[in-house]
């Protein structure tokens, strides 16, 4: 009896579990997938928390409004670590696995480079947020776009305008060997050339924990501005050792071409008090909203993580996928041609201003939207604004 | 000259410190004729063990770092025990066990202590001005000071204790010392656990100044191996010497040469080094 009693509940079990598999697609095909990529692990692995907190505020926001045609909105979020070969294979992964119909995120320009490539094969769409590599939409992929900052926006409409702004007038330039770094020292070099400043350049590995060598020899130049271009926490070693060699704060200013660095916990932890007068790029201060959404998302990250928000890209994930969720639903499909045309009919208001992209051929501006960014120095562990002038909260430091 | 100084001295630091970190791998090598490729994980364990104990757990640096180097002895003692030994004979299996091990342990560090860096508070902090002529961080001075002495202190114990005779006769001919009447596997035992808490003490002097996160080990374990072969296997002098080679090497070619390519330099003189004489600079099997 006890044989068949088993024997019969195993049967029951197995017929459960395959009915329920079965049943299985079937419910969940009440949400709409979309993949997020970006660095979870590696130099740069706080990007990934921070995304992790803009995807859980986008999903509550888009899905109490309604989510997207009728259904939940769900994001699956892949590890690319900052390198090509893994974006290539996790987007992969997204697109014929997941059967996302759509792919945001990524934070670094060598994974991007190798992700547009895939997603234009399989004709998904792909929002890029925070990787800023000139030549991402400056190929003119038709499934690509760029919601976020790009090499030149940053160079030409910030980094130069506070060089000049402010009488800067010998620049060292510290560049890390990958692709956004080459990328932006090209830039930078060209742009401080046309302006008549001297500046002096030095590559360094993204993964050097030891900057001595490279430190001692822009000591000898004499600058009176630093720009690192080090995306990661090599660079709070960069601040510390710069402190340690007598080169930061007096005579030069570091300015850190990344942004989030800056603003991650460990900052203060690695580089003490060095990381005074520091300054970095942004674009977001609590000070600048410049929509109504920038003040619902800083209500709701308080209320949801009890602190106030720090790190930008987290607020840039948060855009991206209200762009993303907002195309889907004005194109009434998820047919990926008809995402692309309602992707460049976009005019939506998002956390960094309206989205607006320019849909013509030809550059780096295709497909491109370039938020406003900030430069913000630190002055006794608070943030302030010291560019554009006209959004500045405070003046700049030098001592 | 200032300049010149400067390189000198750095790469002095960092050469003593890679000497230190290359003793660990020497010593098993020699003894057991073991490569511990897990040896750059066991340096980061130590780092986070110190980093923990200070910052975690709010006990004073130094207890920290010597708890933590005691952790890495006794995980030693475990792995041999465990792993090591049952490979005896066959050296290929041991070096593939060192090697799952090593990707072992970094996943789970990832799991355990999460993808960002982790370092115990400096034990001093500022900078210390030079002869007059150039600026020096106070934590590499006193790292530097400290990874001296641990040097040091290997060294009166290989030579002027009974159980550094020991690890040298083993060295120089396990058959023979076993019929003086040395039991091999007890000084396997103790000398796997040596090399692992030098692996940890050069991860606790080191930790301060360079953070660990769960990938470094790859880079230390390949300067300990290239600092291994470029001294000699099985010789602990040739270990310093190479050490010092490299940190000089790296620094200066990076001031004067390319500061991109910086971990190029040492290779280059290691393959240098190895077509013109194979054995490394010290290479035989004397201590």
């Amino acid at each position: 009896m006890t044989k068949r009693f088993f024997l019969n509940g195993l049967v029951l079990l197995t017929a459960l579990t395959v009915g329920l598999a079965l049943a299985g697609p079937v419910l969940a095909a009440d949400t709409i997938k979309v993949g997020v990529v970006g660095p979870r692990t590696g130099a740069a692995a706080a990007t990934g928390k921070a995304f992790e907190e803009g995807i859980a505020l986008a999903l509550d926001r888009i899905n109490g409004q309604g989510g997207v045609l009728g259904k939940n909105l769900e994001v699956v979020f892949e590890d690319t670590a900052g390198d090509p070969a893994k974006a290539a294979s996790g987007i992969e992964k997204l697109i014929t696995k997941d059967k996302v119909v759509m792919v945001l995120g990524e934070s670094h320009s060598s994974a991007a480079l190798a992700e547009i490539d895939v997603a234009n094969r399989y004709k998904v769409p792909l929002i890029i947020a925070e990787a800023w590599h000139d030549d991402i939409t400056g190929k003119g992929y038709k499934y690509v776009f760029r919601a976020g900052p790009c090499n030149s926006g940053v160079v030409n409409d910030n980094i130069l305008g506070f060089v000049k702004d402010n009488g800067f007038k010998k620049v060292a330039i510290v560049a890390e060997n990958t692709d956004w770094g080459m990328g932006i020292k090209q830039l930078a070099e060209d742009g401080l050339k046309a302006a008549g400043v001297p500046f002096e350049t030095i590559i360094t590995e993204r993964k050097s924990q030891d900057h001595y060598t490279e430190l001692n020899k822009i000591k000898n130049f004499g600058p009176d501005l630093v720009l690192a271009f080090v995306y990661g926490f090599g660079v709070h070693y960069f601040i510390a050792q710069a402190n340690e060699v007598g080169l930061s704060p007096q005579p030069a200013l570091i300015l850190e071409g990344a942004g989030p660095p800056s603003l991650w916990p460990e900052f203060w932890q690695t580089v003490g008090d060095a990381g005074n007068l520091e300054l970095f790029v942004s674009r977001m201060h609590k000070a600048v909203q410049l929509t109504a959404v920038a003040k619902e998302y800083g209500e709701a990250y308080q209320k949801k993580f009890n602190k106030e928000p720090t790190d930008y890209k987290s607020r840039s994930i948060f855009d991206v996928l209200l762009i993303g969720a907002d195309a889907i639903n004005r194109a009434n499909s998820t047919d990926p041609d008809k995402l692309v045309e309602a992707l460049e009919k976009t005019e939506l208001t998002v956390g960094s201003g309206v989205v607006k992209f320019d849909n013509t051929p030809g550059s780096y501006r295709y497909h491109q939207w370039q938020p406003p960014m900030l430069i913000i120095q630190w002055q006794n562990k608070e943030q302030v604004v010291v560019y554009p002038k006209a959004g500045a909260t405070g003046e700049l430091k030098r001592q | 000259m200032s300049d010149f100084l400067l390189y000198l001295t750095n790469g002095l630091v960092i050469g003593f410190i890679y000497a230190l970190s290359a003793l660990g791998v020497s010593l098993i090598v020699g003894i057991m004729n073991v490569i511990n490729f897990a040896h750059g994980e066991l340096y980061i364990l130590a780092g986070y063990f110190s980093a923990l104990f200070s910052v975690g757990l709010g006990l004073n640096p130094a207890l920290g770092m010597a708890l933590g180097v005691l952790a890495i002895f006794v995980l030693g003692l475990i792995i041999e025990r465990t792993l090591i030994r049952p490979t005896y004979g066959n050296d290929m299996y041991s070096l593939i066990i060192t090697f799952i091990l090593s990707i072992v342990l970094q996943n789970a560090y990832l799991f355990v202590f999460g993808p960002y860096p982790k370092k115990p508070p400096n034990w001093v902090r500022g900078s210390t001005e030079v002869l007059g002529l150039f600026f020096y961080g106070n934590q590499r001075l006193a790292s530097l000071l400290l990874a001296l002495a641990v040097i040091a202190a290997f060294f009166v114990l290989l030579h002027r204790t009974w159980f550094g005779r020991v690890v040298r006769a083993v060295s120089l001919d396990r058959e023979v010392a076993s019929l003086m009447g040395i039991d091999p596997v007890r000084v396997n035992l103790v000398s796997f656990g040596l090399g692992c808490a030098l692996a940890g003490a050069a991860g606790v002097i080191l930790t301060p100044i360079f953070p660990v996160t769960p990938t470094v080990g790859v880079g230390v374990s390949l300067t300990a191996f290239v600092v291994v072969v470029l001294g000699g296997m099985g010789s602990f002098v040739g270990c310093l010497v190479g050490g010092l080679v490299l940190g000089l090497v790296e620094n200066f070619g990076a001031a004067y040469i390319s500061s991109g390519y910086k971990h190029v330099f040492g290779f280059i003189i290691l393959i240098l080094v190895l077509l013109f004489r194979p054995a490394g600079l010290f290479g035989q099997r004397r201590l």
